[in-house]
């Protein structure tokens, strides 16, 4: 049975991409040498006198004189005849003359177009291809892969917001929440001049909470979803399960040391301090709530009520440094409001609580609470607090000796509303109360100091707005 | 609008900065007449003069030194070193003088210059032409480290880096040269500096990677596709300084990391990677972090040099180890 | 076979040791200038007087490793004093004779040995280059400076200073190559002070002279007595204005000798005899030029003594300003790294900074 061995056309030059048959130094049907030569191309750069690889008879030419053979097509045939010497087959190095299957998501990458850039011996080429790129190499040494397929990286949904990579990358560099974005782009993508835009205007900060309209205008609208929290899945997108917490950890192991972790340890620690440093007193009270008219807010009215005692008594909207013996009293009002969540307790900072108004304490809680809800409230905006905040009456409990945390020296915690009856002159009436505890730190502040601030925050939460 | 290649990107971009800043040249081996040997600088003498595209004496110190000097006096030098494989003896006027001078001054004088070269290995070429160094720049302060993975970030990361005040080291991924085309705008919009880019979204494992081993990487994540797995693709694009915080992130959703770079193993920058992961997620790791790198040996002669480079096949293997624990 | 190049160096000398004009030369019009003269001497005996405080200071502990300029001032002043403001001066470590022309303060120099770098941030000359420890590396960066001026068509020199050790490296090779290749306006002084640390001029290179690697690179070259102020001066005059006028750059050799050794951290009794450094102290350019200016009727005893005792208080104020500067905040050591700090290393410059309010 005869031995058919196809000669694919070499790279003549360093990654030129074809060769032009000039003349044919053989005929077809003809027998040839190793090495003897065999046809004689035109590249780009010159006129190449291409050998023959084998010791056999020229079967087939694939092209006449002038045809254009792309470099890795086939170009002549041969018979080989064994008895002649031939050359030592050498192994594919592996180099990928093909571009990927797919390049990433959503790529619209054509298969047309490759042009292999082949080995010594001459590789094949992967599909049939188009018109290569013409002219140079445009390498002095080595070959690589050139490909005219066009390639676009597509916009890619995360959490409902499309944007490409490059427009993400921004948004990033310039703190733009993409989720607060709205987007100008065809199908509801976001583009760079919306991050840009964002950013300008300070409209889409990154870490706020996602307080977006429903309604937005363009046709954009109907794919603007609100932005999905990362759900937690304990199965990968085939459904197959995966491993949800670390080997060592199993969630729910009872009667077995579990190590704490993350904010449980944290509080482990900053309460255990807290209590070997302050001297913790406690004065408790009640503000009547009678008065209050409708639609009263009560987180913001808890909130304005401190900042009206810290600024009647300054003394307890201070730090105190026990080691140094000094104290520091703020010209500003920052609130440490406690939250609870699932993994512990945290305290984000509302800044500035004293400029606010209800709207602005209002939203300045709601975005606090969501980031720490999501977990993306920054580091450095869960401390630098002047002063702190526990409403836990939204569950039990009226009076409470709640915790300093230095540098703080005062904390007010707020319980349950509860209706008590009142002596007034004539009778009895039910009013609404807000038991209030305040822990102060005797080093810093005097008794009459808190009682004095006790006094105006009830005073400040009795008036009726 | 013009459908392009990654160093078609470069010279489109050059020319765009040459065009608009009278205060920029470029300055190499061959990059003049020639148009550089990698054709980054194609056309650009002929458009703007020996004056503006400048073809030096064989020395690398000498362009390194040049550069420094010119730099330091106002004008914005882009210098090629026409191989990474020659940038050796750069790097004293690269590591003593530009990444020092801010500093060294108090700020009177500075390096606004920008180092590129063609980086890394897979185009069959003689020895030293294939090195992959990044991580012997990335732990020298004072120096920015940039490699682009498609055209649209080589055009917009290297006009970034031609603009940022302090000297850039812009490593072009010569094996992705001319891997595809891509629709670049020439519209002098930079891309911003010190941010990774998220080019694949994904649930189940977090891919980190640079130049390159970009291409490999979006290879495998389409490859564990098929197996049900949803890998995210990070290309840092910024090697140094690192954007952590985006990793952070996706690991946070994933719980899982494999790094990929083709420099050697041993304190390439995936271990820098590595350590911050170890330092700042570890709660949200599910598995330990891999690495896919080259090996902790000279990349050999090209007949193996594809067992050397990170392949998808090694990524793929690596993703499901992470997932298998 | 025929002659394809040769080249002759030549030296140039107008004041002997002794202070008296020689008689084969034309004597460059300087040296009629007594009023110039008498300003360059002052200068020269300033830095004299300043470097041996800068000493005395490094020896009783008030500041880290300094590299004395002793011997130089001939070369130094004459180099700083030929350049106009618009040109840029790239000097090794030792030039301060030349960096006072230009307005660099005495304390700056001392900010820098002592520590600090606020004293690279030149008051005076704030396109100069700093001091600058990798040798002749300063070569290059002048050359860069040098195609800066040319590429922009300004009338702008760049000038740098190596030392005889400097001129083996490859960074001065390639600085005086460009320089001849691009035709560019840098003027590089070779200082040969015959030794560089502990090794010898002689075992630096076997080039007769350092002048004519300058030949090689294509480039005007000429070897001067550097102890000389008038040589000095007149071969940077020419050379300075070649290269102003687009002429391309010069070599010079300035051939002088270190008096003192390599630095303060250097015991050159080690490695070099006293008779030599006897005779050197023979052909020092103080001497030379002060036996000049008295002969000329301009100087005496007393003006000089008036004047080391006005150079030693201005140099005690700017030692006390010296002594006196309070170390920078921990946070330079961040604030300089880049235009904007990046937010690892603002993270690393917070944390640095807490440490320091906690007292660690």
């Amino acid at each position: 049975m005869a031995d058919i061995k196809t000669f694919h056309l070499p790279d003549l030059g360093e990654g030129l991409p074809d060769a032009t048959i000039v003349e044919w130094l053989v005929k077809e049907g003809s027998t040839v040498g190793l090495d003897d030569p065999l046809v004689s191309m035109e590249t780009a750069k010159a006129v190449v006198e291409v050998p023959s690889p084998y010791s056999g008879k020229l079967v087939k030419m694939h092209g006449g004189n002038g045809d254009v053979i792309i470099t890795g097509a086939a170009l002549a045939e041969f018979e080989i005849d064994p008895k002649l010497p031939q050359r030592a087959e050498a192994q594919s190095t592996g180099h990928h003359h093909a571009p990927p299957a797919t390049a990433g998501a959503g790529s619209k990458t054509g298969h047309n177009g490759d042009t292999v850039v082949a080995s010594d011996e001459g590789g094949e080429i992967s599909s049939g291809g188009a018109k290569p790129a013409a002219g140079d190499a445009g390498t002095v040494v080595g070959a690589m892969q050139s490909s005219d397929a066009v390639h676009a990286e597509q916009a890619v949904s995360v959490g409902g917001v499309k944007a490409v990579p490059a427009v993400r990358a921004l948004a990033k560099k310039l703190g733009v929440d993409l989720t607060r974005v709205a987007p100008s782009g065809a199908g509801g993508v976001v583009t760079m001049n919306d991050v840009k835009l964002a950013a300008a205007s300070g409209s889409a900060r990154a870490g706020a909470a996602a307080v977006r309209a429903v309604a937005t205008p363009g046709p954009a609208a109907a794919t603007v979803a609100a932005p999905a929290a990362a759900t937690r899945t304990t199965l990968s997108a085939a459904g197959k399960p995966m491993r949800t917490s670390p080997p060592t950890a199993h969630a729910g192991v009872l009667g077995q040391p579990e190590q704490l972790k993350g904010m449980r340890r944290t509080m482990a620690r900053v309460m255990a301090e807290a209590h070997a440093q302050i001297v913790a007193t406690s004065i408790v009270d009640d503000a009547d709530l009678h008065a209050w008219e409708p639609g009263n807010d009560i987180t913001v009215r808890l909130l304005r009520a401190l900042v009206a005692a810290c600024k009647t008594v300054p003394a307890l909207n201070a730090w105190f440094d026990g080691a140094n013996l000094t104290r520091t009293l703020h010209p500003h009002v920052d609130i440490g409001l406690a939250v609870d969540t699932d993994d512990g307790l945290f305290v984000p900072a509302l800044r500035n609580a004293d400029r606010l108004d209800a709207a602005g304490l209002r939203a300045a809680v709601n975005r606090a609470r969501a980031e720490v809800m999501d977990r993306s409230i920054a580091a450095s905006e869960l401390s630098g607090y002047t002063i702190m905040l526990s409403n836990f009456g939204m569950f039990a409990g009226r009076y409470a000796t709640p915790v300093v945390v230095p540098p703080c020296v005062a904390i007010l915690g707020a319980g349950k509303l509860h209706h008590v009856t009142v002596p007034v002159l004539g009778g009895f009436e039910a009013h609404r109360v807000m038991p209030l505890s305040l822990t102060f730190d005797h080093r810093a502040a005097t008794g009459g100091e808190a009682a004095r601030f006790l006094r105006a925050v009830i005073d400040d939460l009795a008036l009726p707005r | 609008m013009a459908q392009i290649t990654l160093i078609e990107a470069v010279t489109q971009a050059l020319a765009w900065e040459m065009a608009h800043d009278p205060s920029v040249v470029v300055l190499g081996e061959d990059v003049g007449v020639n148009g550089g040997v990698f054709r980054a600088t194609q056309g650009l003498q002929q458009k703007f003069g020996p004056e503006r595209v400048i073809d030096t004496p064989l020395d690398e110190t000498t362009i390194a030194g040049l550069t420094v000097g010119m730099a330091t006096q106002g004008m914005k030098p882009v210098a090629e070193a026409q191989f990474e494989g020659f940038i050796y003896p750069m790097m004293e006027h690269i590591a003593c003088h530009a990444a020092r001078m801010r500093n060294r001054t108090r700020g009177r004088l500075h390096v606004p210059a920008v180092w590129r070269a063609p980086w890394g290995g897979g185009i069959r070429a003689p020895e030293h032409h294939s090195e992959a160094n990044e991580h012997l720049f990335t732990n020298i302060p004072g120096l920015r480290v940039v490699m682009p993975s498609s055209p649209a970030r080589a055009y917009g990361l290297l006009l970034a880096a031609i603009r940022d005040p302090d000297p850039v080291m812009f490593f072009e991924p010569k094996r992705i040269y001319r891997q595809y085309k891509e629709e670049v705008p020439d519209d002098g919009e930079a891309l911003p500096l010190d941010v990774c880019f998220v080019l694949r979204d994904g649930q189940d494992v977090t891919l980190v990677t640079w130049g390159a081993q970009v291409k490999e990487s979006l290879e495998a994540a389409d490859a564990l596709a098929q197996e049900g797995i949803s890998a995210e693709v990070i290309d840092l694009a910024t090697v140094k300084p690192l954007d952590f915080d985006t990793i952070a992130e996706s690991v946070a959703k994933t719980h899982r990391c494999v790094i990929v770079h083709e420099a050697p193993r041993t304190a390439g920058f995936g271990a820098e990677v590595a350590a911050r992961l170890a330092e700042h997620s570890m709660y949200d790791l599910h598995a330990p972090v891999e690495r896919v790198t080259g090996y902790d040996t000279h990349i050999p002669l090209f007949r193996l040099e594809m067992k050397y480079l990170p392949s998808v096949q090694r990524i793929v293997e690596a993703a499901r180890r992470t997932l298998a624990v | 076979m025929s002659t394809c190049a040769s080249f002759e160096i030549e030296h140039l000398q107008f004041l002997d040791a002794e202070g008296k004009l020689c008689a084969s030369v034309n004597a460059p019009p300087l040296a009629k200038d007594h009023k110039q003269l008498l300003d360059l001497y002052r200068q020269m005996l300033f830095v004299r007087v300043f470097d041996a405080k800068a000493v005395a200071l490094q020896r009783t502990g008030k500041l880290g490793t300094y590299a004395s300029s002793l011997g130089h001032e001939a070369v130094h002043v004459g180099i700083g004093s030929a350049m106009r403001p618009e040109d840029c001066f790239a000097p090794s470590y030792r030039e301060y004779g030349a960096q006072f022309c230009r307005g660099v303060q005495p304390r700056e120099v001392l900010m820098y040995w002592g520590g600090d770098e606020r004293g690279n941030d030149y008051s005076g000359p704030r396109h100069d280059f700093a001091w600058c420890v990798p040798i002749a590396t300063q070569c290059l960066h002048a050359a860069g400076a040098a195609l800066s001026y040319k590429l922009r068509k300004q009338p702008r020199v760049a000038v740098c200073c190596v030392g005889d050790g400097g001129s083996s490296k490859a960074d001065f090779y390639g600085a005086i190559n460009v320089t001849g290749a691009m035709t560019l306006p840098l003027v590089a002084v070779i200082i040969n002070n015959q030794w560089a640390i502990s090794v010898p001029r002689k075992a630096q290179t076997g080039a007769k002279t350092l002048a004519q690697k300058g030949i090689a690179a294509g480039l005007e070259t000429v070897q001067v007595d550097g102890n000389d102020l008038l040589a000095v001066r007149s071969a940077m005059d020419t050379a300075i204005a070649r290269a102003r006028g687009g002429g391309g750059g010069t070599v010079i050799e300035a051939v002088t000798y270190r008096l003192a050794d390599h630095t303060t951290a250097d015991d050159a009794r080690r490695y070099r005899d006293d008779a030599e450094v006897k005779a050197a102290w023979a052909r020092e350019p103080m001497k030379r030029l002060r036996a000049y200016l008295t002969a000329a009727k301009v100087w005496d005893d007393a003006r000089e003594e008036a004047w080391k005792t006005e150079c030693a208080a201005r140099v005690d104020v700017e030692v006390n300003a010296y002594l006196e500067s309070k170390p920078q905040p921990v946070t330079a050591m961040f604030d300089y790294t880049y235009a904007e700090l990046p937010v690892d290393l603002a993270q690393q410059r917070a944390q640095v900074l807490a440490a320091e309010h906690d007292g660690h």
